[in-house]
């Protein structure tokens, strides 16, 4: 469309592809090599072994795929709840207010993750909510930190909504409560459960926050990578990482699933 | 059930400046289907959804079968409502659709299959029952919203704009569907908003003529049509000649040469407008002559249209398809007959 | 007269601009909707608002006791720390800057020089978000680290290092909205503009780059929040020599307890990045975007 010369077309693909390639393809290529590697001195990596992913799929990584999992199932469908409401509450009020609230709610994104670790450290390792040490800790500054994502994307599905709906079905007599929950929530669906990937994804990846609070009980599977890069065992690492967006993909791709079988348009 | 908007001002953003609707009056009998006519913007829209409950309005009252709703929701107001867009559920099949409103109140369910079969029946769309908006054809959707307005049996049918979204073939079809309609349920009040004429002309008992946020006038077809009140619905409904002239004794005076027209008794040596349907000037030689020179001229397949200059205003002529059609710069004499003619207060904004 | 008052406000509370949109009416009313919206703002402010509260109030309290100012003069004394201030920034900026050249030209090949699998290519850009920034440390670890592939010179533990991962992995920040308004635009456009005679980099300035504008502004804006507040990618370095506010942070709560010390960053922390995150959305807002 925009460039019709062949050569010239050309000459911007190649420009695509070594940009694209080295920058993006290439470090998944290499944690995917590695994972299945015992040595990486040459160009390629060598010594062929499934004896990484053995380690991570069982014992101490299991249990961490478990504990990411249930994290991340946790906290993406709190924040879910909570941010929609808070969307479906703040399109009902006056614009004031609810810029008011879009901002309260986007703050979550501009505060550092770290400080929300921390933050949440400090008020909750005393009484009247002594939450440090327990699981829940990690699961409410992930569910703090991925509220706003919700909360974004949900605002931005129901300012798109025509109102055209809820006013048809408003004037067939339908109460705001029937046509919140047949019509404005169905038609939000698709929005819903992209929403609830994205907080899923950014859950399972979640290490700043994490690395602040995790209880030695409840070790989420970014901690694990990281403990065992930082003692030099990189191939497990890798592995461990591996097993980790293998996770978050299958459930992604699950819920995409979902999201195909609910648009309608 | 009647419907009566009772000086009915709406304003949005509260500014009293920008009034979106200006102390509308206006009474649709039981029954009757009145068409609320005008340009964009001139308030049709907001008067419906003031009817609906969408809107406000600042100050007036909004009365349905005498029961004053102004201070009602929407929901319980109990009007059927088709919008230009259907507003078809997505999500939901075309019998879900149109049970919707009879689920929301709850109705039985034996009740409701009757009467979703019923609606479906009378809109011609019952082989369609399972299957989605999206698998329908824009006049087909038309039908649904209609069968799911009709469903929850309203006193009031509000069309805005029903037939806009549909191809001109579609919309002659479907204004013989809606005149059924009417015929099949005598006694629904419809409240029909178009911008267009034909429509309006077509359907309605009665037609408001809105512009600029007001009524300009009320009457049937035939009165608006035959004898308008102002120059607006004039122009507007049919189109129309209008020329400033000077009112006579037994008639006019307009560029240099005396009109027959019926004066009604205004005084002599007034200021006026003179207002004559295309379709009723004639070409030649005639009673009430008025020479000019032609500007332009559209063929029409059945007829020409000549737009002739007389004395600097520009006076359109309907006449049958001409074999030897005069050309641009001919010299033209046209005629009209003097009970053609309608005189109007002196007000020449749209001509 | 007082109810006269009441109605106008609430008319002008269910406002909508003249003309034929319609926008909701149908919202509940005024004292209701408040209501509804008061138990997510209450869970936001118990989980999320009082506890950054605690951060301030801690930042004030030293650790010899009673209320000062002593943390923030101790901190802000510190050459560590400045030293850090100045990191964080100016990668942020780079980066950002870095992230939106590239994120603009590989969008703009992937949506108006496609080429076979480029739909692919879109759809990787959108996994690549799903996946933890840290990935991109560890595969440089491959690349450059002490065990490199390409070298063991010490190149990841310099900025430049944190630089390439941190481009690497939020340029699809930006590409993904960016990619959204490019399939917007109306390719009726790119054609009048050519017929018009106009070659492909005056259509991209003046045809293109217009409507990339809030897009741009979009990523940007993220993407330097992002990049102000990034841990993982900085963490997995393992480097000293790198160390950024959120690094600092961490440092100071968790290796050191020192709790006052770490609150004072990140009060600072907080404060650079909303400051900047509000300022760049005023500055793009004024530039039209």
């Amino acid at each position: 469309m925009l460039v019709h010369s062949r050569g010239a077309r050309w000459a911007v693909w190649t420009v695509f592809a070594v940009l694209f390639l080295p920058l993006f393809a290439l470090p998944l290529l290499v944690i995917l090599g590695a994972s299945l590697a015992t040595h990486w001195s040459g160009v390629l990596p060598s010594g062929a072994t499934v004896a990484h992913y053995r380690a991570a799929t069982r014992g101490e990584a299991l249990q961490a795929l478990t504990t990411s999992l249930l994290t991340a199932l946790g906290a993406s469908l709190l924040a879910l709840t909570v941010g929609t409401w808070a969307a479906l509450a703040a399109a009902g009020l006056r614009k004031r207010y609810r810029s008011i609230m879009d901002a309260l709610f986007v703050l979550p994104v501009a505060v550092p993750s770290v400080v929300v670790g921390l933050s949440v450290l400090v008020a909750f390792s005393q009484p009247p909510l002594l939450l440090n040490g327990t699981r829940w800790i990690v699961i409410l500054a992930h569910t703090v930190l991925v509220t706003a994502f919700a909360h974004q994307s949900v605002s931005a599905a129901i300012t798109r909504l025509d109102p055209a709906y809820e006013q048809a079905a408003a004037s067939l007599g339908a109460r705001p409560a029937h046509v919140l929950w047949r019509v404005r929530l169905p038609l939000l669906l698709p929005s819903l459960t992209a929403a609830a990937g994205l907080c899923f994804a950014l859950s399972m990846g979640e290490l700043s926050a994490t690395m602040m609070l995790y209880p030695p009980d409840w070790t989420p599977l970014p901690v694990l990578v990281y403990a065992a890069t930082d003692r030099g065992a990189l191939f497990t690492g890798s592995a461990v990482a591996v097993v980790l967006m293998a996770a978050t993909l299958l459930v992604l791709f699950a819920v995409s699933r979902v999201r195909t079988r609910a648009s309608y348009r | 059930m009647g419907i009566r908007l009772d000086s009915v001002t709406v304003a949005y953003d509260g500014n009293v400046d920008t009034l979106a609707l200006d102390s509308l009056d206006l009474t649709v009998e039981p029954g009757e289907v009145m068409a609320l006519l005008g340009p964009s913007g001139s308030g049709k829209t907001t008067a419906l959804r003031a009817v609906a409950g969408f809107v406000r309005p600042v100050s007036g009252r909004v009365l349905l079968g005498g029961r004053d709703v102004t201070d009602l929701p929407p929901y319980r107001r109990g009007i059927g409502m088709v919008v230009q867009s259907y507003a078809l559920f997505p999500h939901l099949r075309v019998d879900e659709n149109v049970a919707f409103g009879l689920r929301a109140r709850k109705t039985a369910r034996s009740e409701i299959r009757q009467r979703v079969a019923e609606a479906l029946e009378m809109t011609g769309m019952a082989a369609y029952a399972r299957r989605h908006p999206r698998e329908l054809s824009g006049g087909q959707q038309q039908r649904v919203a209609i069968a799911r307005a009709l469903a929850i049996r309203p006193d009031v049918l509000l069309l805005d704009e029903p037939l806009s979204a549909l191809d001109a073939r579609l919309r002659s079809g479907m204004l013989a569907e809606l005149a059924r309609l009417h015929r099949e349920l005598p006694d629904v009040s419809m409240l029909y908003v178009t911008h267009d004429q034909v429509e309006a002309l077509t359907l309605a008992d009665r037609i408001a003529v809105m512009d600029k946020a007001r009524l300009q006038s009320c009457g049937t077809p035939r009165e608006l049509y035959r004898s308008p009140a102002d120059a607006f619905t004039a122009s507007f409904v049919g189109g129309a000649n209008l020329v400033p002239v000077t009112v006579g004794t037994g008639g006019v005076s307009f560029a240099g040469a005396e009109l027959k027209v019926g004066t009604n008794g205004v005084a002599a040596g007034a200021r006026a407008t003179l207002c004559v349907r295309p379709h009723l000037v004639g070409l030649g030689q005639g009673p009430n002559q008025l020479a000019g020179v032609v500007r332009e001229i559209q063929w029409r397949g059945a007829t020409h249209r000549l737009y002739v200059e007389v004395d600097g205003h520009t006076v359109m002529a309907d006449v049958r398809e001409l074999k030897a059609p005069p050309v641009h710069g001919d010299p033209v004499t046209l005629h009209f007959m003097p009970d053609d003619a309608v005189l109007l207060p002196a007000e020449v904004s749209h001509g | 007269m007082a109810e006269a008052a009441e109605r106008t406000r609430a008319v002008r509370g269910r406002s909508r601009p003249p003309g034929g949109s319609r926008t909701s009416n149908t919202a509940p009313r005024p004292f209701g909707a408040l209501a509804w919206a008061l138990p997510p703002i209450a869970l936001l402010a118990l989980f999320f608002l009082y506890p950054l509260a605690l951060v301030v109030q801690q930042s004030f309290r030293p650790d010899s006791g009673g209320t000062s100012l002593r943390p923030y003069a101790d901190v802000l004394a510190s050459g560590a720390f400045r030293h850090a201030l100045w990191t964080t920034v100016w990668l942020a900026l780079a980066s950002t800057a870095g992230c939106l050249l590239l994120g603009f030209l590989l969008a703009l090949v992937i949506a108006f020089v496609p080429f076979p699998g480029a739909k692919g290519v879109a759809r990787f850009i959108d996994v690549y978000l799903s996946f933890p920034s840290f990935l991109i440390t560890l595969a440089l670890l491959f690349l450059y680290g002490s065990t490199g592939i390409v070298g063991s010179f010490q190149f990841l533990t310099t900025p430049w290092g944190v630089l390439l991962a941190e481009v690497t992995y939020f340029t699809p920040f930006v590409m993904r909205p960016l990619l959204a308004a490019f399939s917007q635009l109306d390719t009726a456009q790119l054609e009048a503009a050519c017929s018009l005679g106009a070659r492909a980099p005056r259509i991209v300035r003046q045809v293109i780059l217009p409507e990339a504008l809030p897009a741009l502004a979009a990523g940007g804006s993220l993407v330097l929040v992002l990049c102000l507040n990034e841990f993982g990618i900085v963490l997995f370095t393992g480097a000293k020599g790198v160390t950024t506010l959120p690094m600092l942070v961490y440092g100071k709560a968790i290796l050191e307890s020192d709790y006052p010390g770490a609150c004072v960053v990140a009060v600072v922390n907080v404060l650079i990045s909303v400051g900047l995150y509000a300022l760049y959305r005023v500055v793009s807002r004024r530039a039209g975007a």
